[in-house]
């Protein structure tokens, strides 16, 4: 009997509404085949559309609410503290053992009702594996991964210019003046110390004018590199000295931004060794080496590409595409070496390049964009369009390995749209009195993210991550004062009915869809772990960089100046994925919560009760 | 405070201190203390961890070896075994105290001793099977149905089979550590103690692949890693046991002897029969063992058994059966044949650098029949090959099977409690001194019979720390650091 394979390729954050056009230009010849062959369709989102949470429910094939992970962003309502909400780092179990992380995504994965049902299953970079699922067969995590700085990704800019000063999530390294320097790489904090300091490991840079490039010696491998002016090096790999007896290892990534009139360049931030991560990133443990020893070294990192390296100026357009390009490719060896010796059970790759990519060069597309330029739009316009025509191009290379015994799906997480105007959620809780600040203070008046300004004995409710709000609740909180009932009834409807609608007034065009409750999108053991309310953005809208961690901005509604100038956390009915398989589908619309008991449908295993979908086929 | 001892048999202080990929142990030598051990004389499996459990040398514990004599005849050779030795042990000073041990093939430890607690017997136990080899004896019951047919040895371990050699070592200690981890975690215990033997086996079975110094090493042969990569398998199961510890535990990583090449075999008893010290009635026509000779005892004044190191015993009048060395020429006698193997040269014509030890000079009491000398042919880098018939004294193969190392002087520590006021690296340790310092740094009675002292005696013990600090603000807001929606 033949064995019966599923191949799952994850182009995250791919727009149907782009790809559609492009299909009817016949541009992904591909894609095209793949839709002859079985089925194209939009496919519905979560609740947010956020890429852990999507993704998440694919795996577990719950709503949210029977994973646990409703955002990025969750809040400690002891503390009201913003932490990341896809794992937790935990103080060492003795004296003896080192930290430990466990993942925060809760519920029962389909690579576990698989390996359990003794089908084989391979899961590469899915978000929220990190550190990966004990029984869950051979798996590489994904987002969520940190770098060594405990962070989603924290690089360096090197640079002689004695005015420069580090922006947003970055760190800067004042170089020397002259041709012969001696620095730096920074690495994990080192516990032990007090004050708290950084572990580091030397480098020595050379500049050879003549050449246009840097000669950098390192303490690690390779011992000696040579980077051109405008170039990326390779993977270097580092150590970092915590004592005599201990180091860790870490890679970095250099791109050298210019020699004259200062030299400067950048880390990328330091990724995990695959072949001794700080915490398990493969399972089983030697995985994540043994590929690397395959392939070669690759990203580690959950968020690989450099956004805020971009964002902060530091890398240009050709820099940062040059460098998305490189992780596409590395995901790409990753994916043909389990491809090619593939011949049972399932196989997931994520592609996560197609959304940093969008997030980073929306305002090439967008004309009404606030950083919309026609000069660099006519340069870099077509290159989104150029990333899904790479998308297709991997898809023809899939497809030679689709026999009649594999189900292929082809599938986004949400779709994309314009990040043109943040809404400060806080600040307008502030606005309506359902919160209060301390000493009268106003919203822009040293309120950044932090709950210390806040008074929260007249707070009914408080804004943190990327579209939620949570009341205040007594009880709950720490120092909650709404009650439940008719008190917390009123504060919901309050807010429900002021946001619903809420009129941007220098655009003159709503911002906000509505509100919804988590009582109506939610069911299931983790419902008490989300926010109260989901507020539901209308494309072009979303939430504040303030609020998205419990700060204020002045104004309500302001531009969104990043250069991060798509998203996608908005109302999940405008932004649904897209759905590629080889088999035609069922009548109804496709879910994400149906992708699992369709998987192991075609593989013939029972779903768990937990799922809550139905097979598409 | 809990003890938990991880004994590493025969565990090479030079490999284990200088490898960098053994995360746990250089994590646990970074927050404790750690060093060379000096092992007793001889430094052998048996006795040498009862003597540390009890902190009395072999003379005091009237064990020299494996085999001993148990009596003054010329064939009495007997295997020690768990009754051998019952001198007071730190369990021993636990259950004073009523408190529970786990004894886990702690050497000699068939029977198994009747201790406070559970005891599990080492790699004398004939046959797991048939043997009743735990204590209590419903502990068999459910070793067998965790890991199934316990292991506690790879039979025939000096062996050409290297690749069976490598499987069947990884094998049974992979058992091995199953069980460990569930008597730490289902079992009551105030002090746990589990020897590896399968370091000792897959160092002499593989040392001379490894060590670029061993005479039959060469390079890129397909064995190499094997030694390094048990390391790493310990590392490993170092860790796990780790994580399932109280912080109230003082942790001990420890060996009874270290490892270190095998220049070759010197044929003692053939040197005594060339030196005219050993008479034998008929040369044998070919290789034989000392206990299948047709030996003139008559003539005879000095014979030797063969191992790591040499033991050697006189025929003495009065003493022996048929004794010729009179007794009042036996210190002058000794003194002679200690000057000839001391001056003894190498296959080169180098001097060989013998160790020679009068037991009564090293050992504090002397029971049982203790060997005349004891020798260490060229400090250990020679064994002892006490089988006769060979064309020269320097022999390359060993007369029991392949095997590539002898032990060392020098073992290894690591200690690791909350409350030693001692960090980095010690000079100076002894076995001896361990059983004294964990039962010191454990809030226990030191027994009066144990000869060693504590390494943390009159020192003021750390009060054990308040923990990490909270993370700051900024350390949590960090963590959001290039996510990128924020």
């Amino acid at each position: 009997m033949n064995k019966k394979k599923v191949v799952v390729i994850g182009l995250d954050g791919l727009e149907p509404s782009i790809l559609e056009s492009m299909l009817d230009r016949a541009e992904l010849p591909n894609l095209a085949k793949l839709r002859d062959m079985g089925h194209y369709g939009r496919i519905q989102t979560t609740y947010p559309a956020q890429t852990p949470v999507a993704w998440s429910s694919f795996a577990t094939g719950t709503n949210p609410g029977g994973h646990g992970i409703f955002d990025f962003i969750r809040r400690d309502p002891k503390t009201y503290q913003p932490d990341l909400a896809l794992s937790e780092f935990l103080p060492p179990k003795n004296v003896l053992s080192p930290p430990r992380v466990v993942s925060l995504r809760k519920g029962v994965p389909i690579w576990r009702v698989l390996t359990q049902a003794g089908v084989p299953s391979t899961v590469l970079r899915c978000p929220c594996t990190f550190p990966p699922d004990a029984d869950g067969g051979k798996m590489l995590a994904g987002v969520g991964v940190p770098d060594l700085r405990g962070g989603q990704g924290t690089g360096t800019f090197y640079t002689q210019d004695t005015t420069a000063s580090a922006k947003e999530h970055e760190q800067v390294v004042h170089l020397q003046k002259g041709d012969d320097l001696k620095s730096h790489v920074i690495g994990p904090r080192n516990p032990r110390t007090r004050p708290i300091s950084d572990m580091t490991s030397e480098i020595r840079v050379r500049v050879d004018r003549s050449a246009h490039k840097l000669l950098i010696d390192t303490n690690g491998t390779p011992s000696h590199l040579e980077v051109a002016e405008k170039q990326w090096s390779p993977w270097v790999r580092l150590k970092f000295k915590l004592s005599v007896l201990q180091s860790f290892s870490g890679m970095v990534r250099f791109y050298v931004k210019a020699l004259s009139p200062h030299v400067e360049f950048y880390a990328s931030p330091v990724n995990f060794d695959p072949s001794a991560p700080l915490f398990p990133i493969s399972s089983p443990g030697t995985y994540a080496k043994e590929l690397s020893e395959k392939i070669g070294l690759f990203s580690t990192l959950g968020m690989a590409e450099d956004h805020d390296g971009h964002n902060n100026q530091r890398l240009d357009e050709d820099a940062y595409g040059a460098q998305c390009e490189a992780v596409f490719e590395e995901r790409e060896k990753m994916m043909w070496s389990e491809l090619e010796r593939f011949s049972e059970g399932f196989l997931f790759t994520l592609f996560d390049t197609p959304d940093r990519f969008q997030h980073m060069f929306w305002r090439f597309i967008d004309p009404q964009h606030p950083l919309y330029d026609p000069d660099l739009a006519a340069h870099y316009g077509d290159r989104i369009a150029s990333l899904y025509r790479r998308c297709d191009r991997l898809i023809g290379r899939v497809l030679e390995k689709v026999d009649e015994n594999t189900l292929l799906i082809v599938l986004s997480d949400h779709g994309f749209n314009s990040f043109r105007r943040a809404f400060d959620t806080n600040t307008w809780l502030w606005q309506q009195g359902l919160l209060a600040l301390k000493d009268g203070k106003k919203p822009g008046e040293n309120t950044d993210p932090g709950s210390e300004n806040v008074d929260w004995s007249k707070t009914h409710a408080y804004a943190v991550g990327l579209g939620g709000i949570y009341l205040n609740m007594r009880g709950r909180e720490e120092a909650g004062i709404v009650e439940e009932g008719a008190e917390a009834e009123r504060v919901r409807k309050a807010i429900e009915q002021g946001l619903a609608g809420v009129v941007d007034s220098d655009r003159q065009a709503p911002a906000i869809r509505g509100v919804s409750r988590r009582e109506q999108i939610y069911s299931g053991p983790y419902v008490d772990q989300s926010p109260d309310l989901l507020v539901n953005f209308i494309p072009g809208y979303r939430v504040s960089w303030q609020s998205a961690v419990g700060g204020f901005a002045e104004n309500l509604i302001s531009d969104n100046t990043r250069r991060w100038s798509g998203d996608h956390i908005i109302d999940p009915e405008s932004v649904p994925g897209m759905l590629f398989m080889n088999r035609p589908v069922r009548n109804g619309s496709a879910r994400m919560i149906d992708m699992a008991p369709t998987i192991l449908n075609y593989l013939q295993v029972s779903p768990p009760p937990s799922m809550e979908g139905a097979s598409l086929l | 405070m809990k003890i938990c001892i991880l004994g590493l048999d025969c565990c090479a202080p030079d490999v284990i201190f200088n490898d960098e990929n053994l995360v746990n142990i250089r994590r646990l030598m970074d927050g404790g203390v750690y060093g060379k051990l000096e092992s007793v004389v001889p430094p052998i499996t048996v006795p040498a961890w009862m003597c540390m459990s009890t902190s009395q040398d072999p003379g005091s514990l009237g064990v020299y070896g494996f085999r001993n004599r148990s009596d003054y005849s010329y064939d009495k050779l007997a295997f020690a075994n768990s009754g051998s030795i019952r001198s007071f042990a730190m369990w021993d000073q636990l259950a004073l105290e009523g408190k529970k041990s786990i004894v886990m093939g702690v050497p000699p430890n068939f029977p198994p001793r009747r201790i406070n607690g559970i005891s599990i017997g080492c790699f004398l136990t004939p046959d797991t099977v048939k043997d009743e080899y735990t204590h209590p004896a419903d502990i068999k019951t459910k070793i067998t149905e965790l890991v199934g047919e316990y292991p506690v040895d790879v039979k025939n371990f000096r062996t050409d089979r290297k690749d069976w050699l490598r499987d069947e070592i990884f094998s049974m200690s992979r058992k091995q550590w199953e069980v460990i981890r569930w008597l730490i975690r289902e079992q009551e215990w105030d002090y746990f103690q589990f020897v590896d033997i399968g370091l000792d086996r897959v160092h002499h079975g593989f040392w001379n692949y490894f060590d670029k110094q061993h005479v039959q090493y060469e390079a890129g042969n397909p064995y190499e890693s094997v030694i390094p990569d048990y390391y790493k398998w310990l590392d490993d199961q170092i860790g796990s046991v780790i994580e399932m510890l109280d912080s109230d535990t003082v942790l001990l990583l420890v060996s009874d002897h270290g490892a270190q090449r095998l220049d070759g075999g010197f044929a003692v008893n053939e040197w005594l029969i060339k030196e005219g010290l050993l008479v034998l009635n008929e040369y044998p026509k070919e290789v034989v063992p000392f206990n299948k000779l047709n030996v003139n005892w008559a003539k005879t004044k000095v014979w030797s058994e063969g191992g790591y190191y040499a033991r050697v015993f006189f025929n003495v009048q009065g003493r022996e059966p048929q004794g010729v060395i009179p007794q009042d020429q036996y210190e002058s006698f000794r003194n002679e044949i200690k000057a000839k193997f001391e001056a003894l040269p190498d296959d080169k014509g180098q001097p060989m650098n013998s160790l020679v030890f009068k037991p009564n000079e090293i050992y504090r009491k002397m029971r049982n029949v203790a060997p005349d000398l004891i020798v260490h042919f060229g400090g250990l880098y020679w064994r002892s090959i006490g089988t006769v018939g060979y064309p020269s004294l320097y022999v390359q193969e060993n007369d029991t099977g392949p095997d590539a190392c002898n032990h060392a002087q020098y073992g290894m520590f690591i200690l690791s409690s909350p409350n030693c006021p001692l960090s980095g690296p010690y000079e100076g340790a002894r076995l001896l001194d361990i059983a004294p310092t964990l039962l010191d740094l454990a809030g226990y009675e030191i027994p009066d019979s144990m000869q060693g002292r504590s390494l943390v005696a009159g020192l003021e013990k750390k009060r054990p720390g308040a923990g990490e600090d909270q993370e700051s603000q900024k350390i949590i807001h960090d963590r959001l650091a290039g996510l990128g929606y924020v």
